[in-house]
């Protein structure tokens, strides 16, 4: 009977531990004072939506808030108003909350403009140095747990410290900012301190910067036009590089490039290795060229864009010998056949670069069958007129791949016509389609094995498009055979039925006279 | 011959037969041969779907399989499938027409009360035959269209969220919502049609045909056997015709959305729904209706209020014999013709609406809408005068002011820009307004006469 009594006690002692277990955390005196604050209008400060966000807050971050207004790291309602409307999530929020620099610099009271940080763009701060709140907490050494402290200095935890890191030059920041690259180096050429953060991130990138033309610049020259590292990479808000939002992500590498690249200013006086100047023009030939239509247009992350083929931090003009290695990492194909051709040799001997030759550069144009008419304004026409007159056998070589691939062309649109006709009409086109796939196919090879340059190794590839399109005509006559057919057999059942018709239409006269 | 009637008695029922006729008076004949036009094409239904059945095989890996093959390597395969399909059309066509007919002549009033509503079901069957054979080929326009149309089942009460699992055979629809469709369009709706169609068939040879109203006095008639039947299957022989010409020239149907058959690319249930995804063209009306109700009306779900609208159209519709009290003294109905065509002329705005008449293709934007509510108004509009024109003058018809009133609809939504709702309660209470006034004068100046 005993066993009763104190199963009951322990029932409601431990309903009693639940209970003070899931007590809410109470905002603090000073915090519930900063909730309820209202301005001078009698206008409550934090706002509703502001409220509903702290309501939501865990046990935790209210903790945190009620810890800072206590030490008075925030202190006043527009401070804490402010923090509110950021709508952070709770990880975000938890490591601003533990970091006495932003909370203090985010407080307008405390400091200038340019110390200052906002909860948006701020207008005056320094562009290169933006003071916005919601992207300092999205930087990804702040989420790392590097924060300001891991490049200013001081102690992020202690209540007022403004210990500088001994590599932060006092003065003079500005003028040379050749200390940047040094500066950011201290962890990143740091394989020891990186693996504890990004084991998988190089540590090479000064290296490779002190060998191009930007490092170069920067380091050498002293030149304040050259990039360091926050060029790229920007400052207070740095993403990982796969971050649609970073600076260096695929798709914005263009324009950040071309922030420099494509100014006039910046630009003036710089010259290339030949000694002319450095042009602006190649971030405008890139939006229109096939690959740039392909990364901004159709969004294709990869389709090819700066660093693609000038690097990323040892970026640097590819050379004459480079510029088909570039090329080639994407068409292989048509950079092994021209390996192998003739043409290698002779475009070594002129010093050409190899597909640039043809194809251009930033403004690679989508490729036309037209490029292979002799004909004046041609491209094999205008180039062999000018230097290889004497091999009438390459005209004719170049003649036939023009006139072969031109024909599988036709056919090729010819049938599909006729295709899309017959499957209108219900027939079974499935037979021409596998033909025309063989012949797609061939066209396509045909087009790469141009690039051979080797009528015998093209003529391999475009036959099985002549022996598809011999398939495709024989389908498509018994297609029009079956439909001659069909028509022929309607033809017959509706005399039939008509005849039938005009029997019982006689036959009703007939009764009815 | 007197074997079978010795043991039989199948003498009584040739009598029947012989001595049955059609009615025969200043009213146009054609309108009795619109019921058997639709129960031919039923006939070739039967047929050829026993046909596809003998290639088809439902399920994931064979469904649409089965079907590309019979239309593209069985003999003669694409003919049956075309055929079925055309004449599925081509039914439910004669079928609106009879049941319009029978409506405007007023041939449910008594004793064809339970020949109307038997036909109201054969109506209901059919646009049943028509959803669920929708889906079983297992394509990608008719997987998308099916999820979209068992989704409106979801608005039901209560019932809604149960009905829609029974309906798909899960959450979703899957190959088992095929296996449902298929049983029913095979087995039950068959089972069903065939039931009803004898009862509707009965009926008729028992009664004959409705002579027009006002008819006293017996009407001269036309022999049934051979006459009329021999008529019959003339009409029959010349759409069969029709029949086979369709399906040879136009094997896919005639091209315009909802009446179209392509197989396409197979049914992939991960694929995302493409837009523009429209029902047959017979469930585009419906399919409007929805789209003009907003998501929340009055505390409930629009598309509730929706179906319950509809179903109160539906349910006045099926119990017409019994409203119509003129007609059930055998004196004109002219409010109840009138009714008639306002029916029609809402289901051909909403159905050119659906259609997307005069809209940019493919555009769901307020300005391209709005331009096809005005050019689809337009139409309406034209279409209606000359119904009006036509019954005032060549049938000397007086009453118009259901008509009226679906007019002014369409005109305050697709001309003035008001919302479809808002354009139906000002139609709709003018119309109520108009008719009280008249009923209390008509009784006003009765009792003053008296």
């Amino acid at each position: 009977m005993k066993t009763f009594p104190i199963l009951a006690v322990f029932i409601v002692w431990s309903a009693a531990a639940f209970a003070a277990d899931q007590t809410p955390v109470k905002p603090s005196p000073k915090l519930a004072a900063m909730l309820d604050a209202r301005d001078e209008t009698g206008k409550p400060i934090i706002t509703p939506e502001q409220r509903t966000y702290y309501e939501g807050l865990d046990d935790n971050l209210k903790g945190l808030l009620n810890h800072a207004a206590d030490k008075e790291t925030i202190s006043r309602a527009e401070h804490l108003s402010i923090l509110l409307s950021l709508n952070l999530s709770p990880q975000k929020l938890d490591v601003l909350l533990q970091n006495n620099c932003v909370l203090c610099h985010s407080d307008s009271a405390n400091h200038t403009p340019d110390t200052l940080f906002v909860a948006g763009p701020s207008a005056n701060a320094p562009a290169a140095v933006p003071m916005n709140l919601k992207e300092v907490v999205e930087d990804v050494h702040f989420r790392h747990g590097i924060s300001c402290a891991g490049c200013h200095g001081g102690d992020p935890t202690a209540d007022l410290g403004h210990d500088f890191v001994k590599e932060w030059p006092e003065k003079d920041r500005d003028k040379n900012r050749a200390w940047v690259v040094q500066f950011c180096a201290r962890c990143h050429a740091d394989p020891t301190k990186m693996h504890d953060f990004n084991p998988a991130l190089p540590t090479d990138q000064l290296a490779k910067f002190k060998t191009s033309p930007h490092g170069h610049r920067l380091l050498d020259l002293h030149d304040d036009r050259a990039p360091s590292c926050v060029s790229c990479h920007g400052v207070h808000g740095i993403r990982p590089a796969k971050d649609p939002q970073s600076k260096v992500y695929a798709q914005r590498v263009p324009e950040t490039c071309g922030a420099c690249h494509a100014s006039a200013t910046v630009m003036a006086g710089i010259t290339r290795a030949d000694g002319s100047p450095m042009p602006t023009t190649q971030l405008a030939e890139y939006k229109k060229s096939v690959h740039g239509r392909a990364l901004l247009e159709r969004g294709d992350l990869g389709a090819p864009r700066c660093n693609t083929c000038h690097g990323n931090h040892a970026a640097s003009p590819p050379g004459v010998a480079q510029v088909s290695k570039s090329c080639s990492i994407c068409h292989s194909a048509n950079a092994s056949l021209f390996d192998g051709s003739k043409h290698k040799v002779a475009f070594d001997q002129h010093n050409w670069p190899e597909c640039g030759k043809c194809h251009s550069n930033h403004n690679i144009a989508k490729t036309s069958d037209s490029m292979l008419s002799t004909a004046n304004g041609g491209l094999c026409g205008d180039c062999h007129r000018q230097n290889a007159k004497d091999n009438p056998e390459c005209i004719q070589a170049a003649d036939y791949f023009h006139h072969t691939i031109a024909q599988l062309d036709d056919a090729r649109k010819r049938i599909t016509a006729d295709s899309e006709k017959f499957a209108a009409r219900g027939l079974d086109v499935e037979p021409i389609s596998n033909q025309l796939n063989d012949l797609t196919d061939a066209l396509k090879k045909s087009r790469t094995y141009v690039h051979s340059f080797s009528r015998s190794s093209f003529q391999q590839v475009a036959a099985a498009g002549e022996q598809a399109i011999g398939k495709s005509d024989e389908l498509t006559s018994n297609a029009r055979g079956e439909f001659k057919f069909r028509q022929y057999g309607l033809a017959v059942s509706i005399a039939a039925i008509g005849l039938l018709m005009l029997m019982i239409y006689l036959k009703l006269r007939q009764m009815e006279r | 011959m007197g074997w079978i009637d010795r043991r039989y008695q199948v003498t009584p029922l040739f009598e029947f037969l012989r001595h049955k006729e059609v009615p025969i008076g200043s009213h146009w004949m054609g309108w009795y041969y619109l019921g058997g036009v639709t129960m031919f094409f039923f006939v070739v239904q039967i047929i050829t779907g026993v046909l596809l059945l003998m290639y088809y095989q439902p399920g994931e890996a064979t469904s649409y399989e089965s079907i590309r093959i019979l239309t593209t390597k069985v003999p003669f395969g694409w003919l049956i499938r075309s055929i079925h399909s055309w004449s599925a059309h081509l039914m439910i066509v004669s079928l609106l027409l009879h049941m319009f007919s029978t409506m405007m002549l007023k041939a449910y009033r008594p004793p064809r009360e339970i020949t109307w509503v038997s036909g109201y079901l054969l109506f209901l069957l059919t646009l049943g035959f028509g959803f669920s054979g929708y889906l079983l080929p297992w394509n990608k326009l008719a997987y998308f269209a099916t999820t979209v149309g068992t989704n409106i089942v979801k608005s039901v009460p209560l019932l809604g969220d149960w009905l829609l699992q029974v309906m798909r055979g899960g959450q979703d629809v899957s190959i088992n919502t095929l296996y449902r469709f298929f049983a029913g369009h095979v087995v039950i709706l068959p089972l069903a049609f065939v039931g009803v169609i004898g009862l509707h068939l009965l009926l008729i040879q028992r009664q004959g045909m409705a002579p027009p109203v006002g008819t006293t006095t017996a009407p001269r008639g036309m022999k049934f056997f051979p006459s009329f039947a021999l008529r019959d299957l003339l009409l029959w022989l010349a759409c069969l015709m029709l029949l086979i010409t369709f399906a040879v020239f136009l094997p896919y149907g005639p091209g315009i959305p909802g009446m179209d058959w392509e197989l396409g690319d197979k049914a992939d249930p991960f694929a995302p729904a493409y837009p523009g995804i429209k029902p047959e063209w017979y469930f585009l009306w419906e399919y409007q209706l929805l789209k003009e109700f907003p998501p929340h009306l009055f505390g409930l779900e629009g598309p509730q209020i929706c179906l319950f609208v509809i179903a109160i159209l539906l349910g006045i519709w099926a119990i017409i014999p019994w409203l119509d009290r003129r007609a059930y003294r055998n004196l004109n109905s002219p409010a109840f013709t009138d009714f008639g065509w306002a029916a029609i002329l809402f289901l051909t705005y909403l159905t050119l609406m659906g259609w997307d008449i005069g809209a940019k293709s493919g555009s769901d934007d307020p300005t391209s809408l709005q331009k096809s509510a005005h050019v689809c108004a337009l139409w309406t509009l034209a279409a209606g005068a000359v119904v009006i024109i036509v019954r005032g003058w060549r049938f000397k018809h007086r009453w118009f002011i259901l008509t009226g009133a679906a007019l002014l609809q369409v005109a305050v939504h697709g001309l003035l820009g008001l919302p479809y709702l808002v354009a139906g309660v000002i139609s709709a209470g003018a119309a109520f307004v108009i008719i009280t006034a008249m009923f209390l004068l008509g009784r006003a100046s009765r009792s003053s006469a008296g």
